[in-house]
């Protein structure tokens, strides 16, 4: 039971940690880009959103297995 | 313990999920209803709800012509905008209606026995949720476009398919495979981990105390709607650029 209560904290903690770097990037990227061409903020926007979809994928795949394995549905 | 459990119907030795069942029948439903309601009474000047679905084709319009050539684009647009609206409202669905019943002993008919109920350690059984946070539905739709995506590449040019796997160099075959096995694993989990973690917490901070259940859950509540209408969205991209790899002339 403990065990599986820390592996299942670990992933989740290394998905929230995974998340926060990716997004972090992103984000400070696309600030960079605003304030270089402040008229592009529309079209950036969207091109950023499309990215946290793609990088918040896999810490969200880490985070759910982690849960999984948090409720003992797998891996207990 | 908070994850529930679903009433399942054994039919010719196959297990079906009657939540799941009851999920996407209702999408299907409200998708055929806002189609249907939308192109009623059809005219030049659009108000209403026909706006609102012209804007919608729009916006699919959009992501087709992105990622395929024009001519190709028109085709698959009644396939990008279907896959869009049904996986929108079934991630939407689950964020705004959640049944949840307690049971008091175990119910073999529906799969629920007491064997499992000892377990799971919990008594409360999902009747309806998100389709899309069951993975069987999401790894579904991810083969089904995986598969429609080589078969389409396979009748283009069946020998442009398979030089395809060998090029630049024939030692990339195995680098090749597992690109092709990782792309519908990874395209199905990540619509499932995003509708399933958000499903998730929502309970948890449900069965908190007041402070949880109050400014935090509204906020997660809107956070949920606004991945629900992302994934969606990354869905229906992915699966273009899948099909568009196979089905591109230049190379």
């Amino acid at each position: 039971m403990s065990m599986t209560v820390i592996a299942g904290g670990i992933m989740i903690a290394f998905g929230a940690l995974a998340a926060g770097l990716g997004n972090g990037i992103l984000f400070s990227r696309y600030l960079e880009g605003i304030a270089r061409q402040p008229e592009a903020r529309g079209t950036l926007f969207g091109q950023a959103m499309i990215a946290l979809g793609l990088v918040e994928a896999l810490p969200i795949i880490s985070i759910a297995f982690g849960l999984l394995v948090l409720f003992g549905i797998i891996g207990g | 313990m908070f994850l529930e459990l679903t009433p399942k119907i054994k039919f010719l030795g196959l297990s079906f999920d009657l939540t799941v069942m009851i999920g996407t029948l209702v999408t299907a439903v409200l998708v055929l209803l806002i189609c249907t309601l939308a192109t009623r009474r059809r005219e030049m000047r659009p108000s209403g709800m026909q706006n609102f679905v012209e804007m919608l084709v729009e916006f699919v319009q959009n992501i087709t012509n992105m990622m395929l050539e024009p001519k190709r684009a028109e085709k698959y647009l009644g396939f990008a905008f279907t896959t869009f609206l049904f996986i929108f409202i079934a991630n939407e669905l689950g964020v705004i209606v959640m049944i949840t019943a307690n049971t008091t002993g175990p119910l073999p008919g529906l799969g629920i026995t007491g064997n499992l109920l000892k377990q799971a350690h919990t008594d409360s059984i999902s009747w309806f949720k998100s389709p899309t946070s069951d993975i069987n539905v999401t790894v579904a739709m991810a083969f089904a476009i995986t598969i429609y995506a080589h078969i389409a590449g396979l009748f283009k040019s069946p020998k442009g398919y398979f030089r395809h796997y060998f090029e630049p160099y024939a030692w990339m075959l195995p680098l090749h495979i597992i690109d092709e096995v990782a792309k519908p694993t990874t395209h199905a989990a990540r619509l499932w981990a995003n509708i399933f973690a958000g499903e998730v917490l929502i309970m948890i901070l449900r069965e908190g105390t007041f402070y949880l259940t109050g400014i935090p859950l509204m906020a997660w509540i809107g956070f949920s709607l606004f991945v629900g209408a992302i994934q969606a969205y990354i869905f229906t991209v992915l699966a273009m650029v899948y099909i568009s790899q196979k089905i591109a002339d230049n190379h």
